[in-house]
């Protein structure tokens, strides 16, 4: 029998194939005449030539670094918080208030990234400048994560430290799901072993290192590809520096920052979707990466 | 002896990383009100309807900001909606089917893209050819962005109602069709409304999709659907880059009316089920 009903669906669910094939198809068309002029100097190289009418020239080195960096840099923070939080509130809480702490990052995980980006910019910068940066220049300025001077405190660390706060809630989540899952007898069994707490965690999280890789994976795409919140304390400067407190550019952060003002130039749009490309790429090797990793887990 | 001090330490650890988790969460909540509640006190309702002042001179209000968020969030609503649901029926019915495999698989992926690509993918398929920022780029660019959303949580609400009920009506010859809309739709409808207002919080609090689409208008309310138009989240990105100190606080309390905003739409959701998924 034909079935109609599934005919009457199709067209309307392939609207979000359609969607996202034509979203590859225009940043492919719209970042074609930069790869015609430069080829793949404009992923390669660290020059922002903006002439209006005369020699143009644009790399975006610069910002791969930087997206890269402070993506890192919130990981290496994100991820063991997300695994003690996760542990702390399955195995350890009473039950009153695991519901609230789970609500908690939820709040978190939903908020207006804008909120973190106001924060980021007016109290967690300064903050994070004199408590932070500043003491750490003054005494161990000879290391090159430490050597550049914290003057303003937009820099790689502010976007890495904002970034980790926004998605080690997300991560959590994952990870939190995982843990939870593990069988009872799992369970049961480290504890008969006579193990210490401490012991009996380290093997169950052992267990569950699939959903932890997913987590990491999933939480690097959220981290590369937020905006708003990064480009208020990153600094927006063209700058490829090993210093966690100079400041920067992520793709992200280069195109808010830029494309408002890109039409005046010929070939700066361009330019731009060509970074966009590079954020669509990384974003969707990532993501897919990471719920490949998380459906194989969860079906083995 | 070794084995007891780990154990502390452990102990301690995890407590730690719970504290330092949640703390910037209070952080927030509390800066937002130290700093925006003195400016609605200040303004009192004024805030909530005049427009943005001039720089250096005194606060206004975000009145049009306000009105442009809620014009914008109901025509994505309109636009991304119908489609998302009936997404979420498609992968929901067919999920052994490779379109409705594929499809659920897309949905999770573009439920994590970077929100910043599809301001710039409208922007070049409509506001360009357009020639102008508009109220319906916008909408659009939130459309794509809610619709991963309440297409995922239609699916699950609808996966979830027992089989039996789903053979019950068929047994009766009612057709797919019918047995969808009428019956299966009606038993999975909070789960439905859970997925549409986890998507109108979402678009409500997105910045990154407007820069590029909506343009910004602090100073004219609505003025067309092929206009300019303001909202909350843009507004409080442009005030915060300005460097006029009455900026800030305008700034500041457009945040605390946003959050307010967000809060009342999920609290309610995230208190009335188990799990969310943003």
């Amino acid at each position: 029998m034909k079935d109609r009903f599934k005919i009457f669906l199709l067209p309307v669910s392939s609207i979000v194939f359609g969607i996202f094939l034509l979203m590859l198809t225009v940043f492919l068309i719209a970042s074609l005449p930069i790869f015609e002029k430069e080829g793949l100097s404009i992923y390669t190289t660290n020059v922002w030539k903006a002439v209006e009418g005369g020699e143009e020239f644009y790399g975006v080195l610069s910002a791969i670094y930087g997206s890269v960096y402070t993506s890192v840099v919130a990981l290496i923070i994100a991820l063991p918080l997300s695994i003690g939080f996760a542990v702390f509130v399955i195995d350890y809480v009473p039950a009153k208030f695991k519901e609230i702490l789970i609500i908690l990052t939820d709040i978190m995980a939903g908020l207006p990234t804008i909120l973190y980006g106001i924060w980021g910019a007016f109290v967690l910068v300064p903050i994070l400048r004199d408590y932070v940066m500043k003491p750490l220049y003054d005494h161990l300025s000879f290391v090159p994560l430490f050597s550049y001077p914290p003057t303003t405190g937009y820099s790689y660390l502010s976007a890495g430290v904002l970034l980790a706060i926004m998605v080690t809630p997300f991560a959590s989540a994952i990870i939190r799901e995982a843990y939870r899952m593990i069988p009872r007898v799992y369970r049961e069994g480290v504890y008969a072993l006579g193990l210490t707490r401490y012991e009996a965690t380290k093997v169950l999280v052992g267990y569950i290192k699939p959903a932890i890789v997913a987590g990491t994976l999933l939480a690097f795409g959220r981290a590369v590809g937020e905006t708003v919140a990064v480009s208020l304390v990153v600094g927006n400067t063209f700058n490829i520096h090993p210093s966690l407190f100079a400041p920067g550019y992520t793709i992200s952060s280069l195109i808010a920052n830029q494309f408002g003002n890109a039409f005046i130039y010929r070939y700066m749009p361009s330019a731009l979707f060509a970074s966009g490309l590079a954020l669509f790429v990384i974003g969707l090797i990532v993501n897919v990466l990471g719920l490949m990793v998380l459906r194989r887990w969860r079906y083995a | 002896m070794l084995r007891k001090i780990k154990e502390k330490l452990f102990l301690l650890g995890i407590t730690i990383a719970t504290v330092l988790t949640i703390l910037p969460l209070f952080h927030i909540i509390l800066s937002v009100i130290l700093n925006g509640l003195p400016v609605l006190l200040e303004r009192g309702l004024a805030f909530l309807t005049d427009t943005v002042a001039p720089p250096g001179d005194g606060l206004g209000g975000i009145g049009p900001a306000i009105v442009g968020t809620f014009v914008l969030t109901f025509l994505a609503s309109l636009m991304g909606l119908p489609i998302a649901i009936l997404t979420g029926i498609f992968s929901a019915e067919y999920p052994n089917s490779l379109i409705g495999r594929a499809t659920k698989t897309l949905l999770m992926i573009m439920m994590e893209f970077p929100t910043i690509l599809v301001g710039l993918f409208v922007m070049d398929i409509m506001v360009i050819p357009m020639g102008r920022y508009s109220a319906v780029a916008g909408a659009l660019a939130l459309a794509i962005v809610m619709m991963p959303y309440v297409a995922v949580y239609t699916e699950q609400a609808l996966r979830e109602i027992p089989r039996i009920y789903r053979e019950g009506a068929f047994a009766l010859g009612l057709s797919r069709a019918i047995v969808v809309f009428r019956i299966l739709m009606g038993m999975a409808r909070k789960g439905i409304l859970t997925g549409v207002l986890i998507g109108i919080a979402k678009v409500a609090g997105e910045t990154a999709p407007l820069l590029f689409t909506a343009g910004g208008s602090y100073r004219v309310y609505f003025a067309g659907l092929d206009r300019p138009i303001g909202a909350i989240p843009l507004l409080i990105y442009d005030l915060v880059q300005q460097p006029y100190e009455n900026y800030h606080q305008i700034a500041w309390g457009a945040s605390l009316v946003l959050m307010l905003i967000f809060l009342a739409i999920f609290l309610p959701i995230r208190l009335s089920i188990k799990e969310v998924k943003m």
